[in-house]
């Protein structure tokens, strides 16, 4: 059979370096596990090995052959296949035309579809997964996780030599997940390669005969499963030298008794559960986990972007009323810098200027309209205090880099000086500069008396810059500690999901 | 769910099948003609059902290929406009007094005529990926000039007799645009259930990115929908226009909107991916029968009046009725 | 220096300017009497409904949405007011009324638009059959006539040579050029057009901007009926059918993407002479009405054909 090798692949994206040299092999007929924490690089590497990216350098050969990169259906062709954690499926057709779409099965040369042979194939394949729901349901109606078996029936179809499984058990219940293995363990006898990307621990050791851990874009190591324990993996994940948190001085903060956001009972299933926090002037709340954790849902509630089931909200001792707005925590003091800067933080085509200014024209409106002048000195003003490097004010936001930007998103919030600042991972895809002086801001910010609460996947970032932590795990808390006292194997320990037990 | 209610079940089903648009539809056909009939036996009358049969066939041919543009996710709002243009080349190309060819020539080049106007629309829709709304407004608006510009600013009268067949000839007993329909139909049902092409293009418009990573070769797609509805167009100007004595320059104009109205209350979402051919012939059928059955329902003469008025309300309850299905589907 | 030439050339007003001025030399090459102020002034008398309404679609297309549903607005509300004042109401009650149907119009798109989350161009095709069935169906389509004196003198008066309906589109342009570049709202409505989700996100009230905007087309569509009832003292359930074709046509060619975001009144200024000027001239010099209607067509479609090359891009 065949063995896949990707060879010193590098990735970047705008300033930052998503992959650096990472090698990786996986052999025939055994399953490979792929680990590291958020950012670590594995979603880009799995992009690029089924082809949705290209490397910006290094090559990747299966069998010795190099593989079409960059084109999804070609690599799917040589019988690489990958079946991702956010399944792409025809959610109007059905089971059947799901797993056959792109190649359907047809006597007379393409005239007449072999309906009764596509459907009989498509009925072993979802029972070889485990899965009796009926195959005549439009695939958007069923669950994400029978969409996942969707698309793993989809890969399975293909005849693949390489499967590459992006945290397939995340939303599968125990009997799926057996099924999963099952199937897996067949797979690996008829001498197909697996790529296992999961969080799940136990599910590494259980499964793989190799486990490759990256580490900021690095490779780590790749060692046996055999010959690692779980804190030793974990130690691999999080392996960096620790930075003393020089925090000390934080500790002498006066803090005011009454918190500037205080949460009760905050819910919305099956998003997160039971949130309880709260968030004093001058501090900085930490708030870590895995992707999908729940972090963001969480932020974007309170910043009234998305309803809430149930909970409290208080804002300054004042109660957020029921079906608030963004418009209402705005005024009250609160802003957020948004996770996908470039969707939903920035009007990309518009200029600097009115990047920075768009949340404020209100205020720097006179009677009769807007007057050029206060926004002109506003954005002046701002471009100078964030230092945002740009030609001039008018040029387009697309123009900058990626830690400019992020410095005009920050910088729209900043002006309206917020007492609560939400932060949903201020430094992704941001150069080492850009993220100092993005530090430095916050700090700022909080010694100003705003209260901050921080949401990043970034370990040292996280440590550094926080004065307590929670950490989320499939929507509820896990725990909380002083930054002081946190090291990164606690708040990974927490992250990890628990075992399989705990779900049904 | 447990019930023990055997009439509760009953109405579930009911209700499952209701939310089948074309059952829905079906449904409410019967009880309007229903009503009608009680009101006005003489609707029931086979002269008058076949009247309303052939008024519906060219509606119906377009149908069959517009509802695969909007299952794509887009629009074509020409149609109508092509009908003019291939009206008019065909009287030019019979009229003895004009190029005087065989109604057998003229046949098959209107048909490559609707096919390239078709085409045009795909070549600029699929390929240059101009918004289809954009190119068939133009279309809408540069057509109807050429066909003004064939017209000549007369009309033609002298349709010859082969021609005129088409439209008025039957052939056991139907008349030949309604075995051109049901032609029509029966080749759609292959298209749509029984060949790739069908699946794929319910797959580009169900999800353009997933189909784009599963290789599908969307722009051909696109381009080929629009060239075959551009075929059709040029199938239903062949069976309707003959019946008339004279072909003038108006000929089409509000077609695109009866089109559209009945693709849409016919039950294909606007938004791509679904679509079903029951519910589109259904809605033909009632949306053609609406002037007619007003006559009949003797509210008087100045009732047609509210053709369009009842045209544009269908298709805003058909918009209603889509969105409530989907907040129901995603809450 | 290649750069510079290609950025000035990247802005559509720029081209524009050039193609405008090449046409009018072309055009006075061809037929010199054409351009004298005499006769452009004789001709410019049924531009000014279309110019007005080019207003708020020019907005409208701005934030990425449209409106087909002007030219059916015009109608409704032409009869509203025909149909008023032939059961004896005085004249400016039924121009009120009319006025308030085209808000309401307006309102009915907006709300589908912003509550129930319908595509733009769907709801305005379907508001297009609704409004004119209803005008139609009211009417019977029969045509009304015989307006006071006093009205008509409004389609036919005018100061330093330009009529009424000149100034009263003059005055709405500077109202609207106020708006987009001294008014906040228009950063928000170019903000809108580049990006609704960011600009939700940055706290603008997007659903009631874009409900005005829908509601400012609809009054502009009824200003236009009671204009074209002035001028020609009739009122008819056919008014106003093709003019949303010329309007867009007119706000495509501007510049103004059809994606949003992009675009200038300046723009649609020069995209309103281009085709008022073609068709114009085209009538003129072949004296065959159906010729405008080729070029109007093909004029959208070049316009956006050319847009595409240039590489405007359908914002997320």
């Amino acid at each position: 059979m065949s063995a896949l090798q990707a060879k010193q692949i590098s990735r970047s994206y705008g300033g930052t370096r998503a992959l650096s040299e990472v090698s990786i092999e996986l052999l025939p007929g055994s399953i490979h596990a792929l680990c590291g924490e958020n950012g670590a690089g594995k979603s880009t590497l799995i992009k690029i090995l089924s082809g949705v990216e290209t490397p910006d350098s290094g090559e990747v050969t299966l069998n010795g052959q190099p593989i079409p990169l960059g084109r999804v259906h070609a690599v799917e062709q040589i019988g690489i296949v990958a079946v991702h954690q956010e399944p792409v499926v025809f959610p109007h057709l059905n089971t059947v035309d799901n797993l056959f779409v792109g190649r359907e099965q047809s006597k007379v040369g393409g005239l007449w579809l072999n309906k009764k042979g596509m459907r009989e194939q498509a009925c072993q394949i979802m029972h070889s997964l485990g899965e009796t729901f009926s195959l005549d349901i439009p695939v958007g109606q069923l669950s994400l996780a029978q969409r996942q078996m969707v698309s793993m029936g989809r890969a399975l179809l293909q005849e693949c030599r390489i499967l590459i499984l992006d945290e397939p058990t995340a939303s599968l219940s125990a009997r799926e997940s057996k099924s999963l293995f099952a199937t897996m363990d067949r797979l690996q006898q008829q001498g197909v390669g697996i790529l296992y990307v999961s969080h799940r621990l136990e599910e590494v050791f259980q499964l793989a005969q190799q486990v490759t851990i990256l580490r900021d874009g690095q490779c780590a190591g790749t060692q046996p499963t055999s010959s690692l324990s779980r804190s030793e993996l974990i130690r691999m994940m999080v392996g960096r030298p620790v930075e003393n948190p020089s925090r000390q001085q934080k500790k002498t903060k006066s803090k005011s008794d009454k918190p500037i956001l205080k949460i009760r009972g905050m819910r919305r299933d099956p998003v997160f559960q039971d949130i309880h926090l709260e968030i004093h002037a001058g501090e900085i709340l930490g708030l870590s986990g895995l992707v999908g954790a729940g972090r963001s849902e969480i932020a974007r509630a309170i910043f009234g972007l998305d309803p809430v089931d149930e909970g409290e909200i208080w804002f300054e001792g004042r109660c957020l009323p029921e079906g608030f707005t963004i418009q209402d925590t705005m005024a009250m003091g609160m802003a957020m810098v948004p996770e996908d800067r470039q969707r939903e933080g920035l009007v990309l085509p518009a200029s600097v200027e009115d990047n920075l200014t768009l949340p404020s024209l209100i205020e720097l409106s006179g009677w009769m309209g807007m007057h050029r002048k206060p926004r002109h000195e506003a954005s002046r003003s701002l471009i100078e205090q964030m230092g945002i490097k740009t030609a001039s004010r008018a040029s387009s936001a697309q123009s900058l880099s990626g830690g400019n930007q992020q410095k005009i998103v920050l910088g729209k919030w900043v002006y309206r000086q917020p007492r609560l600042f939400i932060l949903d991972e201020p430094t992704r895809g941001v150069d080492v500069g850009a993220k100092e002086e993005v530090h430095r801001m916050i700090e700022q910010l909080a010694a100003g008396g705003s209260a901050i609460l921080l949401i990043s996947s970034d370990m040292p970032e996280i440590l550094r810059l926080s004065d307590r932590i929670l950490t989320l795990c499939q929507g509820r808390i896990k725990g909380e500690i002083a930054s002081h006292e946190a090291t990164q194997e606690i708040l990974l320990q927490w992250a990890l999901p628990e075992e399989r037990d705990a779900l049904s | 769910m447990k019930d023990g209610f055997q009439g509760l079940r009953l109405g579930k089903w009911m209700l499952g099948l209701l939310k089948q648009r074309a059952a829905g539809l079906f449904c409410f056909t019967f009880l309007a003609l229903g009503l009608v009939s009680l009101i006005n036996p003489a609707f029931l009358a086979w002269g008058n059902l076949r009247d309303i049969a052939v008024q519906a066939a060219p509606v119906c041919i377009i149908s069959c290929g517009l509802m695969l543009v909007l299952v794509l996710g887009e629009i074509d709002i020409s149609v109508g406009s092509m009908m003019g243009v291939l009206a008019a080349s065909m009287g030019a190309m019979v009229s003895a007094t004009r190029w005087g060819l065989s109604p057998w020539i003229a046949v098959i080049l209107t048909l490559i005529l609707g096919t390239l106007m078709g085409a045009l629309n795909g070549w600029l829709i699929a390929y240059l990926r101009v918004p289809s709304i954009m190119v068939t407004l133009g279309m809408l608006t540069a057509l109807r000039g050429v066909t003004e510009v064939i017209m000549g600013g007369t009309w033609i009268t002298d349709l010859p007799p082969g021609i005129r067949y088409l439209g008025t000839g039957s052939w056991m007993g139907l008349p030949i645009c309604l075995w051109v329909c049901a032609g029509v139909i029966v080749l759609s049902t292959w298209l749509i259930h029984r060949t790739p092409l069908g699946r794929r293009i319910f797959a580009i418009g169900s999800q353009p990115r997933a189909a784009h990573l599963a290789g599908l070769p969307i722009q051909r797609v696109k381009f080929l929908v629009f060239a075959w509805t551009g075929f059709l167009t040029a199938l239903a100007t062949l069976v309707s226009v003959p019946q008339l004595s004279v072909v003038d320059s108006g000929i089409g104009v509000g077609m695109e909107l009866l089109v559209v109205t009945c693709v849409v209350v016919g039950g294909t979402s606007v938004n791509g991916g679904t679509g079903h051919l029951s519910g589109v012939v259904f809605a033909v059928l009632l949306m053609t029968m609406i002037s007619t059955l007003l006559i009949f329902m003797k509210l008087g003469e100045n009732a047609t009046y509210w053709s369009r008025a009842i045209q544009g309300l269908f298709i805003l309850g058909a918009i209603l009725l889509d969105h409530l299905v989907r907040s129901k589907k995603s809450s | 220096m290649k750069t510079k030439w290609f950025s000035w050339l990247s802005h559509p007003e720029s081209l524009l300017s050039c193609l405008t001025l090449v046409m009018l030399g072309w055009i006075y090459k061809e037929d010199p009497t054409f351009l004298q102020w005499e006769v452009q002034k004789e001709l410019s008398t049924h531009i000014w409904e279309t110019a007005l309404m080019a207003l708020p679609m020019t907005l409208i297309i701005l934030t990425g949405g449209i409106d087909l549903s002007i030219g059916s607005t015009m109608s409704l509300c032409a009869i509203t007011a025909g149909m008023l004042h032939q059961h004896g109401v005085p004249l400016p009650m039924g121009c009120l009324a009319a006025a308030l149907v085209g808000l309401a119009g307006g309102w009915f798109n907006g709300w589908f638009i912003t509550r129930l989350k319908v595509h733009p161009l769907i709801i305005t095709l379907a508001t297009m059959a609704a409004f004119r069935g209803i005008a139609e169906g009211v009417s019977q389509a029969r045509p009304l006539s015989g307006f006071p004196k006093s009205f008509t003198w409004l389609g036919q008066a005018s100061w330093l040579g330009i009529p009424l309906a000149g100034w009263l589109f003059l005055g709405c342009l500077a109202l609207c050029a106020w708006i987009m570049h001294g008014h906040r709202l228009g950063r928000y409505i170019h903000a809108i057009g580049y990006n609704e989700v960011a600009t939700r996100y940055s706290g603008i009230r997007v659903n009631r901007i874009l409900l005005g905007l829908y509601c400012l087309s609809g009054l502009s569509a009824s200003i236009a009926a009671i204009l074209f009832m002035a001028r020609r003292n009739t009122a008819k359930a056919d008014i106003g059918a093709g003019v949303e074709l010329g309007v867009i046509t007119a706000v495509v060619m501007g510049g103004v993407s059809i994606f949003g975001g992009r675009g200038s009144l300046f723009g649609v200024c020069l995209g309103l002479v281009l085709i008022h000027e073609t068709r114009e001239f085209v009538s003129w010099h072949w004296s065959r009405d159906e010729l405008n209607l080729l070029a109007l067509g093909s004029l959208l479609i070049l316009s956006v054909v050319f847009q595409q090359l240039l590489g405007h891009k359908r914002s997320s």
